[in-house]
């Protein structure tokens, strides 16, 4: 026992570099700042937005119909000037982002039914998220204008009926039902939900998977390039510890890695979603439809994403026999990557049952597919495809795992090699 | 009996349709330095492979210290140890840090490792630097950290691949010279190299081999009255045409 924390103790220090942390610390930073920013362009864009009319009709009408957009929501100014070119020379002068000219004669066309349309002038000045949100306000301003022209009339002539009534006579009531359970709501509020809940669950496992199986590739590269390899195979420990003990430094070192970068993401992810919290009524949807974890599908989730990580390690150690140094490591990774990617984006894209059969068996196969599609069928109840997807990843991981353990346990581990480009041959004096 | 440390017997490695060993025997005796000598690709670094449980034979026996190479792999690391050619250090750890981690896998108790540090200690004689990071050391100061890496627990037998490759004179003096008093302290060591002048002076008997087989064993000077040469290479030369 006291080899083996001898060894492991090895690994990590020799996987904490000074580079890693350079690196941890400058992602994370990376993504707190364009979190920050981002953040601060969607607050301009929630923000309150001024806009600037100019009356050329003058009307009583079309007072009540300014005053009725302050109450809409928007923050309305009267310009003095008394002419259009005056009016979008100040809007220039005074760097205004929207103008809005109510034409003369507005008023008393309308009573006619003769409508003149109201010109809507929207300076760009920049092409950031906040300046397409004039676009937005422009559509916002007309449609209230809209619907209180339209509302006025419906009164005029149907006073004891609501304008709304009128306009949209059916109504539905939406219901939601996930397997024997229903509850008042929309499908698209509820996907929305579950998917915000759940969408660091790939990330999370994409991110973890990867920075481990980098680790133990670098490991066993490492090993190859500095020619230390041959004399740890000499020294009296087993060759299974060795195994154990590069997947164990290196997902313990891909573990730590990972949550670093997550909190950075966390704080990218958190500026560009404006940490919404969930409202009373979605939590209670949630409820009804039982689309929560309980402590058992968290048991269930995490022994799935630890396999999965396991299956990883047991892959990238016995990719990194056949590599000779950190370069083709780095190739060597690329196998590995697309197996991860092809789960990751049919979990994030689409729906694996939607796939045809041979493709769904295919992406069945890969280990990797198991733990992302298994938050998703926890929620709806379809334990069994968990439970499968569970034995399956273990029973790859004992055959990688004995993979690994007979290469390390023969000479292989010192002549297996795939060649990248040149001809190699075995050294032998 | 007893005075054999190592049985070679019709040693056989194949790698695929390749022979790289075509059935070599020898034995090394307690105390001696046993040297393979033979050009670039005779299969020294094989047969040293091979002992040192690296790479597992195609056919033949190979005893070290009465214990079956195939059977008892795990205990003859405990006995042995073993120098590459092109060995390194992990980076990373400083030189006393890499002695250390090398000694835990050895030492049976606190004295024992004690015992071990302070004998490598006096081995790689840069006392001052051990604690800089082995990336900074120069060659000849990594190969002096694996030397004493591998004698520090005085194995029953060394195997030193190449031990002073690369070296300038004075290093490769001084690790001669290591060498040489570890064996007066009763260890074994199964050496191979191509420089016959450092063969000549350091070891007891020489093996000297090329393309896979064994052409002739004996003592250095011995071979030299045998074949009328000045040194072992001209005994080589005669051999080989």
């Amino acid at each position: 026992m006291n080899k083996f924390v001898n060894l492991l103790k090895k690994e990590i220090k020799e996987m904490i570099t000074f580079q890693l942390i350079v690196s941890l610390l400058f992602t994370t930073g990376l993504f707190y700042f364009i979190g920050v920013i981002a953040k601060s362009e969607i607050e301009k864009v929630a923000a309150e937005r001024d806009v600037y009319i100019v009356d050329l009709d003058g009307s009583q009408e079309s007072k009540v119909l300014i005053e009725n957009l302050s109450y809409a929501g928007f923050k309305t100014n009267l310009l003095e000037e008394k002419d259009k070119s005056a009016a979008l020379e100040y809007a220039s002068g005074n760097n205004l982002d929207l103008l809005i000219v109510i034409p003369e004669g507005f008023s008393e066309a309308a009573s006619q039914f003769e409508f003149k349309n109201i010109e809507a002038y929207t300076y760009i000045r920049s092409f950031s998220i906040s300046s397409s949100a004039s676009t937005a306000l422009v559509e916002g301003v007309i449609s209230e204008i809209n619907r209180y022209i339209s509302n006025s009339f419906l009164k005029e002539k149907f006073p004891d009926i609501d304008p709304d009534n009128l306009k949209n006579p059916i109504k539905s009531t939406d219901f939601v039902i996930v397997r024997d359970k229903m509850a008042a709501g929309s499908a698209a509020e509820v996907s929305s939900i579950v998917y915000s809940q759940s969408i660091f669950v790939p990330i999370i496992l994409m991110m973890i998977i990867l920075y481990s199986s980098q680790m133990v590739l670098s490991a066993i590269a490492l090993e190859k390039q500095d020619k230390t390899l041959e004399t740890l195979l000499t020294v009296p420990i087993s060759r299974n510890y060795i195994v154990i003990v590069k997947m164990a430094a290196s997902g313990l070192i891909g573990l730590i890695s990972a949550g670093v970068y997550m909190l950075g993401f966390r704080y990218y992810m958190s500026g560009l979603m404006g940490n919404m919290p969930s409202s009373g009524q979605a939590n209670e949807l949630i409820q009804q439809l039982g689309l929560q974890f309980t402590p058992n599908d968290f048991v269930l989730l995490g022994i799935s994403l630890f396999l999965a990580i396991l299956c990883a390690l047991g892959l990238a150690i016995i990719l990194g026999v056949m590599v000779d140094d950190l370069k083709s490591a780095q190739t060597m990774i690329l196998p590995l990557m697309f197996l991860i990617m092809i789960p990751y984006f049919i979990s994030m894209f689409s729906d694996i049952n939607s796939l045809s059969l041979p493709v769904k068996a295919l992406v069945l196969l890969i280990p990797f597919s198991h733990p992302f599609l298994a938050s998703q069928n926890i929620l709806l109840g379809n334990y069994n495809i968990v439970f499968n997807g569970i034995i399956y990843m273990l029973a790859v991981f004992i055959i990688l795992i004995l993979i690994a353990g007979r290469i390390f346990s023969t000479d292989r581990v010192l002549t297996v090699k795939l060649r990248f480009g040149r001809k190699r041959t075995m050294k032998d004096n | 009996m007893d005075d054999i440390i190592l049985r070679v017997e019709n040693l056989k490695k194949n790698y695929g349709k390749r022979e790289a060993l075509k059935g070599i025997s020898f034995e090394v005796k307690k105390g001696e330095i046993f040297a393979l000598i033979g050009p670039n690709g005779a299969g020294k670094t094989t047969t040293l492979r091979i002992v040192a449980t690296l790479l597992t034979p195609t056919s033949g026996r190979v005893e070290v210290m009465g214990l079956d190479l195939k059977k008892n792999p795990q205990k003859i690391r405990e006995r042995i140890t073993y120098l590459p050619e092109e060995a390194g250090a992990y980076k990373n750890l400083t030189g006393i840090d890499y002695l250390k981690f090398m000694a835990r896998f050895y030492a049976e108790d606190k004295q024992e490792f004690d015992e071990f540090i302070e004998r490598a200690v006096s081995i790689v004689g840069f006392r001052d630097r051990l604690k800089d990071k082995v990336g900074s050391y120069s060659k000849g100061m990594v190969r002096k950290l694996l030397l004493a890496r591998a004698l520090m627990t005085k194995p029953r037998l060394a195997i030193l691949d190449e031990p002073t490759s690369g070296l300038d004179v004075i290093n490769s003096l001084e690790i001669r010279e290591i060498i040489r008093s570890f064996v007066q302290e009763g260890i074994s060591v199964l050496l191979s190299s191509h420089n016959m002048l450092e063969i000549d002076f350091l070891s007891d008997r020489v093996a000297i081999i090329d393309k896979g087989e064994i052409l002739e064993i004996g003592e250095p000077e011995e071979l030299k009255r045998e074949y009328s040469a000045q040194n072992l290479e001209e005994v080589f030369r005669g051999l080989v045409q």
